[in-house]
């Protein structure tokens, strides 16, 4: 089953989609198209979002980090997000903006010391995230900092939620971005370093994953540097296809 | 530590706060508990302020900044003591249990002034003056706000003192600032199930 949250008529609700896509009920019972909605990024207010950082192999070498250091991780808040078909700035000094595309896994029960072969059971759904990075504001402090991963609407996340038991083998979805057209990422969620079961194994050693908490597990290699009106779309094999849009600031 | 700010793997001092995020298992638990991993000696248990923030904060100068915090609470940040500040401290920092808040007390920018003092078992064991901040809670607010919001509910802690102390589990840290409600913890071994 697909999730979708979004906004309707002035109420923000959790909305199921039909099998073709074309239909979305809403919790009264009443269908609409999804042109009558907004798409809003499928997250349970309050979640903690994980996110790794290097995590398939051929993305770690295309930025030449080779070491077997611990998992990078770092977290993000609320204010990253953005929904299916949002916009998302473009700085005008940030030349160096690229797209990353990753698989979410949502956490569907609290975790805490869970081992790696029962850690699936605790995911809930997945969805896809564009985890974009702005290059020029690296700063060698708790990198990657906030202010090149958590700046406001810079992760659009959705389209929709995918129940985990309809994806057979999380491991195994292809994964890929387009940027106006043109394929700058291609891979497999084969190629992931930690895998999502290890991942679950790994956090819940030290903290409690609580339902609704996420973990954006990496993306793979293809960097390509965006420009202001490109149209983002990240799909993930079995979930969906995620749009965005890149827009210039509005000068004040 | 200026010097080693220039070497690798940081080659220059940071242009921007160095933030990290607690997520919120770090708050879950016994809140008069700080839960020890069995394999650490002593962890770092830090005193700071913590400013609640009162309306969506976006992209707002140091003048009107101070108006965005409704609340104030005195903080004990726990981590697992590290040297590096190249990564985010996740594992460090983010275990559960790893922030306890005092009582919430509506903001008022004096209070600020006093020093905040940790004891241990009693002992005054540290005491720093938000003197030290390279940014007063007004240019925290501008220049985070600048490039995300701090949202209404946001907890910003403003500053960790790097020599904080180290406690080992066993000991009752107890944090105070001015007239805040104080905040007493004691540190216990985590049991693991």
């Amino acid at each position: 089953m697909k999730r979708a949250r979004i906004a309707y008529r002035g109420a923000v609700v959790w909305a199921q989609l039909n099998e073709s896509g074309t239909a979305l009920r809403l919790p009264s019972g009443e269908v609409v198209s999804p042109e009558e909605v907004q798409w809003l990024a499928p997250v349970t207010p309050g979640a903690t979002i994980f996110a790794l950082g290097l995590n398939y192999a051929d993305h770690r070498k295309e930025l030449g980090f080779y070491s077997q250091d611990p998992p990078l991780i770092f977290l993000k808040g609320p204010n990253s997000l953005v929904g299916h078909l949002g916009e998302t700035i473009r700085p005008a000094d940030a030349h160096q903006m690229h797209p990353e595309c990753e698989l979410v896994a949502i956490v569907g029960k609290p975790a805490r010391r869970i081992q790696a072969e029962d850690a699936l059971d605790y995911v809930g759904g997945y969805t896809i995230a564009c985890d974009y990075a702005i290059r020029e504001y690296l700063e060698n402090y708790f990198r990657p900092n906030l202010a090149v991963k958590n700046r406001d609407a810079t992760t659009p996340l959705g389209p929709w939620v995918v129940d985990a038991t309809d994806i057979v083998d999380p491991q195994r979805l292809s994964i890929l971005t387009t940027v106006s057209g043109q394929m700058v990422q291609e891979g497999s969620t084969a190629d992931m370093i930690l895998d999502i079961a290890h991942l679950i194994a790994y956090l819940s050693e030290t903290m409690t994953l609580l339902p609704g908490d996420m973990i954006l597990t990496g993306t793979p290699q293809g960097l390509h540097f965006c420009a202001v009106g490109d149209e983002v779309v990240c799909e993930i094999e079995g979930i969906g296809r995620l749009v965005n849009r890149l827009v210039a600031e509005t000068k004040t | 530590m200026a010097a080693a700010f220039i070497e690798p793997p940081y080659k220059q001092p940071p242009n921007k706060p160095v933030l990290y995020i607690k997520p919120r298992a770090c708050l879950m638990g016994d809140s008069a508990i700080i839960p020890i991993p069995p394999d650490l000696e002593q962890i770092e248990v830090a005193a700071t302020l913590g400013l609640l923030i009162g309306r969506d904060a976006h992209r707002i100068p140091q003048d009107s900044a101070l108006a965005y915090i409704c609340g104030i609470c005195l903080a004990l940040d726990a981590s697992e003591p590290c040297d590096s500040f190249y990564r985010p401290p996740v594992r460090q920092r983010c275990r559960d249990g790893f922030l306890r808040l005092g009582r919430l007390a509506p903001f008022n920018a004096k209070v600020m002034n006093n020093p905040i003092e940790t004891f241990a078992d009693d002992r005054k064991v540290h005491s720093w003056s938000t003197e030290r901040l390279l940014r007063d809670a007004a240019t925290l607010i501008a220049d985070i706000s600048v490039f995300m919001t701090l949202a209404a509910g946001d907890l910003l802690l403003v500053g960790l003192a790097y020599d904080a102390p180290r406690s080992r589990p066993g000991c009752r840290i107890i944090a105070r600032c001015g007239n805040l409600p104080g905040l007493s913890v004691s540190l216990q071994v985590e049991s693991v199930a």
